[in-house]
């Protein structure tokens, strides 16, 4: 007899202290306000018993702890809910202790009453189905659980519990440590798993490519144009020969090639994000985190095509700078100048646009400054910034607009500028026109040698955007919640933190609008307005005669780059 | 008869040009129009923002959903923009003073909206504020 009674008060003092977890986490319980169930109680302590503690704690372990402490109560204890069988367990007095008061003054006011529905079952399959993903499932959590007092959780518990969620019912992705990125590209109710390492098999492609330069480097074309014959395609898209002094790397710096090089790497990769990349903006920023954590090789791919970018800005200011310090646009080339600052208008748009795709907080303060500077151009203004954004603010439509002009309608424009600014350059000549008087011989190279210089700058170019996007990956953030909080980068993308810098500085129109509008009509009038170099200074670096110019756009770059240095470190200058 | 300046050949080709012109700039109409249909909804405009007992007097509450700030001044309401009137950023409150500071471009506004530090010219944007018959709080950012 006396055994049984210490069994009774044992068993007696374990309820108490579940009580007690319940009543200090407010997990409350239950539905059915009814008459106790007749349920016969078939309590079992090992039910009641805390996780094993593992170590060191996986985030699902951790998350495991708090389940047990705060969640076990209401959803049970393998998350089947607040299920018939597991009230049962509580013994008769404590299975509607609601009604019989035991919660005494510690009772959550009012807590009993929502619970309509019942606590659900989490756990396994077809449960949670409301949630399509691990960070829906964890900014719910995070914002009303537990019961009592709801969000009194911290992000990281959230994360914890969720990532305990989808341990138990088998779909969290093996060695995934979720965060507030990476989560929602993480479905909960389908194991995705996380792909191979790219970096080995990147490394060997680098180390082929790298063998295969070699041969590049040392094997001098010898090929000889036969008489009358007619070259193939990619020959032809070359002059048949250029002066050799002019074909040198420290010439063109290789700028030109380069930026149809970045070009074509960004029409692939760009290929490629789109058949994973979702233009709606609750899917947007997960569709390309799924690119960057799910996909194989989608970290590389999209490293690729944000590099590519951004070196392709850059590469694209050095050809510019290039063209007007060697006084190359001179005539007949003014008008494929144009069409150069046109291509480079152009892109910086379509950087710009790719930016805003990512549809993060990371981009979301650059698409509003970005779209209001519209509004303050007069007249027109108001129609333009409803024309760019489809509508009164941003949105749904928004997107899709960003999506259209950079997938297709700024693409479709630099695919035909790009092929007529090639154009030009072959029927003016070449990359140089041949100083005169130029003989036949040994100061010419011919297109075959021009081509295989090319496929080793292009094979080199891609090592060199192997390595930088294996080493620094693109940024990405957390999905935009709500167009009125401001919880992101309030930077501007790098390429514009110039214009921000300017903006800080006085009236927006003028600053932000009219300021970069005459910037590329100045460098366009240059070759119009200014003295061109004489046609035999052409073909080296600082010819005289256009002097004013190269003084004016080398001034034009320090200003700008200047204002960018100032753009990035004083954020509040 | 009068032989007419303009040749026969000529005029061929002006109404020709012409006619393209004009076709150009009907199509030219026609695009524009295409993307003159809005399919986006735009932010709205009117916020309930619950009972207006919950901002006591003096009070000064922000409410990131507008977003604004809230002012009770001895049982009147007031209601302030916290959008940047410069190019649309939400302002952020100081740290030390109860002014706001956009983290765009570093315009400063004081406790009543007033610039105090460019480049934002106009003041904050005083919010229509209206209490319902059921003491709600009602705000109309347009």
């Amino acid at each position: 007899m006396m055994l049984r009674k210490c069994i009774a008060d044992v068993i007696l003092m374990i309820f108490f202290a579940f009580a007690a977890t319940i009543v200090s986490t407010g997990a409350a319980a239950q539905t059915i306000i009814s008459t106790p169930s007749p349920i016969a109680p078939t309590f079992d302590p090992t039910r009641l018993a805390q996780p094993p503690t593992v170590m060191p704690p996986a985030q699902a372990d951790n998350g495991a702890q708090a389940y047990w402490s705060m969640c076990m109560g209401c959803h049970g204890d393998h998350g089947q809910g607040l299920t018939d069988e597991w009230r049962a367990s509580y013994g008769n007095e404590y299975r509607d202790c609601w009604q019989s008061g035991c919660h005494a003054s510690d009772h959550p006011e009012n807590s009993f009453e929502i619970l309509s529905t019942g606590a659900p079952a989490l756990i396994g399959a077809g449960k949670l189905t409301r949630f399509a993903n691990a960070y829906e499932l964890q900014s719910y959590v995070h914002g009303n659980m537990p019961f009592s007092p709801a969000g009194s959780l911290t992000a990281e518990q959230s994360l914890e519990l969720t990532a305990f969620l989808l341990r138990e019912s088998d779909t969290l992705p093996g060695g995934l440590t979720l965060d507030m990125i990476n989560s929602s590209a993480v479905t909960v109710h389908q194991k995705v798993n996380p792909p191979e390492n790219e970096v080995p098999g990147s490394f060997l492609l680098i180390g082929i490519l790298v063998l295969a330069t070699v041969g590049l480097t040392f094997r001098v074309s010898t090929k000889v144009a036969i008489p009358n014959a007619r070259p193939a395609f990619v020959y032809h898209l070359h002059p048949p020969r250029i002066p050799a002094a002019q074909s040198r790397f420290w010439y063109t710096l290789g700028t030109g090639g380069l930026s149809v090089f970045l070009s074509l790497v960004l029409l692939l990769t760009g290929l490629l994000e789109m058949y994973y990349y979702v233009p709606s903006p609750d899917r947007a920023a997960v569709s390309v985190s799924i690119i960057k954590t799910l996909v194989p090789y989608g970290n590389l791919v999209r490293n690729l095509h944000f590099w590519s970018a951004q070196f392709l800005v850059i590469v694209m200011s050095l050809h510019l700078l290039r063209v007007v310090l060697t006084g190359a646009y001179a005539p007949p080339r003014r008008f494929n100048y144009l069409l150069g600052l046109g291509l480079l208008v152009l892109i910086l748009l379509l950087d710009f646009t790719g930016y805003v795709l990512r549809w993060d907080e990371g981009v979301h303060w650059a698409l509003v400054v970005g779209t209001n500077l519209l509004k303050t151009i007069p007249l027109i203004g108001d129609g333009l910034y409803r024309f760019v954004m489809g509508g009164g603010g941003p949105g749904p439509a928004t997107l899709i607009r960003f999506y259209a002009w950079h997938i297709f309608g700024l693409t479709l424009a630099v695919i035909i500028l790009v092929t007529w600014h090639a154009f030009r350059v072959r029927r003016d000549g070449g990359i140089a026109s041949a100083p005169p008087g130029l003989s036949q011989g040994q100061q010419w190279i011919t297109r075959f040698d021009l081509v295989r210089r090319e496929v080793l700058a292009m094979v080199i170019g891609i090592v060199i955007l192997l390595i930088v996007s294996l080493a620094i990956p693109a940024p990405t953030d957390s999905p935009i919640s709500s167009f009125s909080s401001m919880t992101g980068s309030s930077q501007a993308p790098w390429f514009f933190l110039w214009v921000q810098q300017l903006l800080k500085w006085g009236d927006p129109f003028w600053l932000g609008i009219i300021l970069p509008v005459m910037v590329v009509t100045l460098l366009g009038l240059f070759p119009y307005i200014l003295p061109n170099a004489d046609k035999n200074e052409l073909g080296h670096w600082f010819p005289r005669g256009n002097r004013l110019a190269q003084v004016l756009t080398v001034l034009l770059y320090l200003v700008i780059l200047v204002l960018t240095f100032l753009g990035a470190f004083s954020p509040n200058g | 008869m009068m032989k007419s300046e303009l040749s026969r050949r000529d005029f061929m080709k002006l109404s020709t040009r012409t006619l393209l012109g004009l076709g150009a700039v009907l199509g030219l109409g026609g695009l524009i129009r295409y993307f003159s249909y809005e399919p986006g909804q735009g932010p709205p405009t009117v916020f309930d923002l619950g009972d207006a007992g919950s901002f006591p007097i003096g009070s000064r509450t922000i409410r990131g959903e507008v977003p604004a700030v809230i002012i009770n001044q001895d049982g009147v309401f007031e209601a302030y923009s916290l959008t940047c009137t410069h190019l649309g950023c939400t302002i952020e409150k100081d740290k030390e003073s109860i002014g706001f500071t956009c983290p765009c471009h570093g315009s400063a506004f004081d406790e009543t909206g007033k610039v105090i530090n460019g480049p934002a010219q106009d003041p904050l944007k005083a919010l229509h504020v209206e209490i319902t018959g059921e003491n709600r709080l009602i705000v109309h950012t347009d």
